[in-house]
């Protein structure tokens, strides 16, 4: 395909609607043009797309990774705590740069795809292909409801401190039941070995992992009566109070890091480094 | 190089080449990367069985044993205050059926060990995944990590597509297959939000994206970016999935109306009550020489019992040094016991002999195997606390066992002064 059938194939298949024609028209942009930026739209939206997959999946096994990997690890204490915590932070930065550079309210809705699209790659190929785990051990968590949520916030109110304020705890509040959805069904009861158990439980026990014994679950030790019985609306809380200031904190991270920065050319600098002034 | 799919193609054969070349199966479990004083003063496995070497998928094989927390617990080794009972073999090759300590379910981990006692073991597991796999069982000591004991091949035969795990739920629900359980309701829910998220990504990246954007946001013509139409489907899409989120737990809810929390709890048992062995045991020095290989030992026994009392066997670091010359040590090998543990040339003891009640008798025990250096169990010039300890097996006329545990420092000796061997019959006697 030569590069102008390229150009025409973009072009013909983004058919434009009026009010897109119209940003076309105020950017003065042809349409040769047109189909350009569109063809580099699409470089940047498969390498971002990877790069996401990537650096949020790393992120989040590296920080969370055992709540995130092992359904015996999803407690209703430190699970609905830990990893609305730590999978905001991407999010709220990806926003920031979508947000201020391209008013794209998009940009927490990418990292919830992408990393369920890494984590569900990572479970199929290393845990059940590779290391033969089956998939009822490694169900990951999904966070993809929470992402949407931001980022109506973020386009119905326009200004990160309402994201932060009402997006953020609505992000933290809505991953406890957003998962259980999916995943009620691990905690049905079962007599294993003369005690109750629930199905995660069996399933962790049943399919060993040599380097994992059972005490190094970082999982719900005991509950008061006080809180209803149930810790996972004391840990939702929590999660959103602190995913308010993450928010704020990462979107300030995120237009840092989407900023260029440059050395002052500074004549001192230039004579240090052997360059006449 | 012009770089086209021929060229891409010999790159990555190349490439697939060098790794082929450079791989090998590991049928170890990193036990000889422990530190000497983790393998032969912490958890000292002794009587390990395993039911069979070869099971069909979905046969059982049981592995049983026993193990003495050493006294001469290591400081740098966390004591055995949490343990859990587990096993080492590569990845879920076996599914686990059941495991005790001493009879007590050891689903969960255990508390408060005694250092100097012994536990019994037992775990039962079926065969999943074809191949010749190493079985070891192991104990998990928070804080330290896992202490292997030894290691059996056991083949599993079959194909893994008949491999079933069957559980009945409380409520008497049959679950034909724990592998594939409540997966449907994982891949329905997932793949519903993942298309609510790729719908809201396809409604913004479908259009002019970045450039014209920058542009226009530039020019101050952010009234173009976000129309009337994107803030009521942004509305609505988001309401869905509210109402979505509800609408499902709900449903699930009903689905599955009982459930119960993850469940944890620490266990405990008290040590199997073994009676005092009534030998007293002093060791006067225990050297290791270093090119012959070899460990010795001084030690005085003082046989305080009733019965007379003769040294069978000792054993650290899951290598048996078994006295050739005595029955009972003998018979107490096991047919087809994994040969890797068992050191070639036996404990060497001189006066090898019954020692009577109330006697005092000296000896100079010698363990020698190449086994000390290619299992790595002696790290002189690195390790803090050189010290080693073993498990003694005495045995008297009936061959009724007694198992005492020794620990010591030791001295590396790699040469003589004169460079002739040391005259070790003398040395500390």
């Amino acid at each position: 395909m030569s590069k102008e059938e390229t150009r025409g194939f973009f072009s013909k298949i983004f058919r434009m609607r009026p009010a897109d024609k119209e940003i076309m028209k105020v950017v003065g942009m042809d349409n040769e043009q047109a189909g350009l930026a569109r063809y580099f739209d699409f470089l940047v939206v498969a390498a971002a797309f990877l790069l996401f997959c990537g650096a949020f999946h790393l992120h989040v096994m590296l920080s969370a990774g055992d709540w995130d990997m092992f359904i015996d690890w999803k407690d209703r204490q430190y699970w609905p705590l830990i990893i609305p915590i730590d999978t905001i932070m991407f999010p709220a930065a990806v926003q920031a740069a979508f947000w201020y550079y391209f008013r794209l309210p998009i940009g927490a809705t990418l990292c919830g795809v992408c990393l369920l699209t890494a984590v569900w790659v990572g479970t199929y190929s290393y845990w059940h292909l590779w290391t033969m785990f089956p998939i009822t051990l490694n169900v990951p968590s999904i966070i993809i409801a929470g992402c949407i949520i931001l980022d109506v916030i973020l386009l119905i109110f326009r200004r990160w401190i309402f994201v932060a304020c009402i997006g953020a705890p609505l992000f933290a509040l809505t991953f406890y039941p957003s998962n259980m959805a999916a995943l009620t069904g691990f905690y049905v009861p079962v007599e294993h070995l003369g005690s109750m158990a629930s199905m995660a439980d069996v399933i962790g026990y049943t399919f060993p992992r040599s380097a994992t014994p059972e005490y190094i679950r970082i999982i719900e030790t005991g509950t008061l009566r006080t809180f209803e019985g149930t810790s996972v609306w004391i840990s939702g809380v929590f999660a959103a109070f602190v995913c308010i200031f993450l928010y704020m904190l990462w979107w300030q991270i995120g237009m840092a890091f989407s900023t260029v920065k440059t050395w002052s050319q500074s004549p001192k600098i230039k004579k240090f480094l052997g360059f006449k002034g | 190089m012009k770089l086209n799919f021929i060229n891409l193609f010999k790159v990555i054969g190349i490439v697939t080449f060098y790794f082929s070349i450079e791989m090998v199966v590991a049928y170890a479990h990193g036990e000889k990367a422990m530190e000497p004083y983790f393998r032969t003063r912490t958890v000292m496995f002794y009587d390990v069985t395993w039911s069979t070497d070869e099971v069909k998928v979905g046969e059982e094989i049981t592995i049983e044993g026993k193990f003495r927390l050493h006294s001469d617990w290591p400081q740098a080794v966390d004591d055995p205050d949490v343990i859990f009972v587990n096993q080492s073999i590569p990845g879920p090759v076996f599914a686990r059926v059941d495991s005790y300590l001493n009879g007590v379910p050891a689903r969960q981990s255990f508390r408060d060990l005694e250092i100097g006692k012994d536990y019994h073991y037992k775990m039962t597991m079926i065969g999943r995944v074809p191949g010749n796999h190493h079985v070891h069982p192991g104990i998990a000591i928070k804080g330290s990590g896992t202490i292997i004991g030894p290691g059996q091949f056991v083949k599993v035969t079959g194909s893994q597509a008949d491999f079933k795990f069957p559980v009945t739920t409380m409520d008497g629900v049959f679950i034909e297959d724990l592998e594939t359980y409540a997966l449907g309701d994982v891949f329905k829910w997932h793949s519903t939000l993942a298309l609510f998220g790729i719908f809201w990504l396809l409604w913004w990246v479908w259009r002019p994206l970045l450039i014209p954007r920058y542009q226009a946001l530039k020019q101050g013509r952010e009234d173009l970016l976000i129309t009337k139409a994107d803030i009521i489907v942004g509305i609505i899409l988001g309401v869905t999935v509210l109402v979505a989120i509800v609408y499902n737990y709900n449903a699930m809810a009903n689905k599955y109306p009982k459930t119960v929390p993850l469940q944890t709890s620490r266990m405990y048992t008290d040590p199997i009550p073994l009676a005092d062995p009534q030998i007293k045991i002093n060791v006067s020095r225990a050297e290791y020489d270093v090119p012959g290989r070899t460990m010795r030992m001084w030690v005085e026994v003082k046989n305080n019992g009733d019965t007379k009392v003769r040294l069978g066997e000792l054993t650290t670091a899951n290598l048996r040094f078994i006295n050739k010359s005595f029955d009972h040590a003998l018979n107490n090998v096991i047919d087809n016991y994994p040969s890797e543990h068992m050191a070639d040339g036996g404990l060497k003891i001189d006066d090898d002999k019954f020692i009577d009640p109330g006697e005092i008798h000296k000896m100079f025990i010698t363990a020698q195997d190449a086994r000390w250096e290619t299992e790595r169990l002696t790290a002189f010039l690195t390790d803090v606390d050189a010290r080693v300890g073993a498990l003694l097996f005495f045995y008297d006329e009936d061959g009724n066992r007694k198992i005492l545990d020794v620990a010591s420092s030791i001295l590396p000796v790699f040469t003589a002064d004169d460079g002739s061997s040391p005259n070790y019959q003398r040395i500390g006697r």
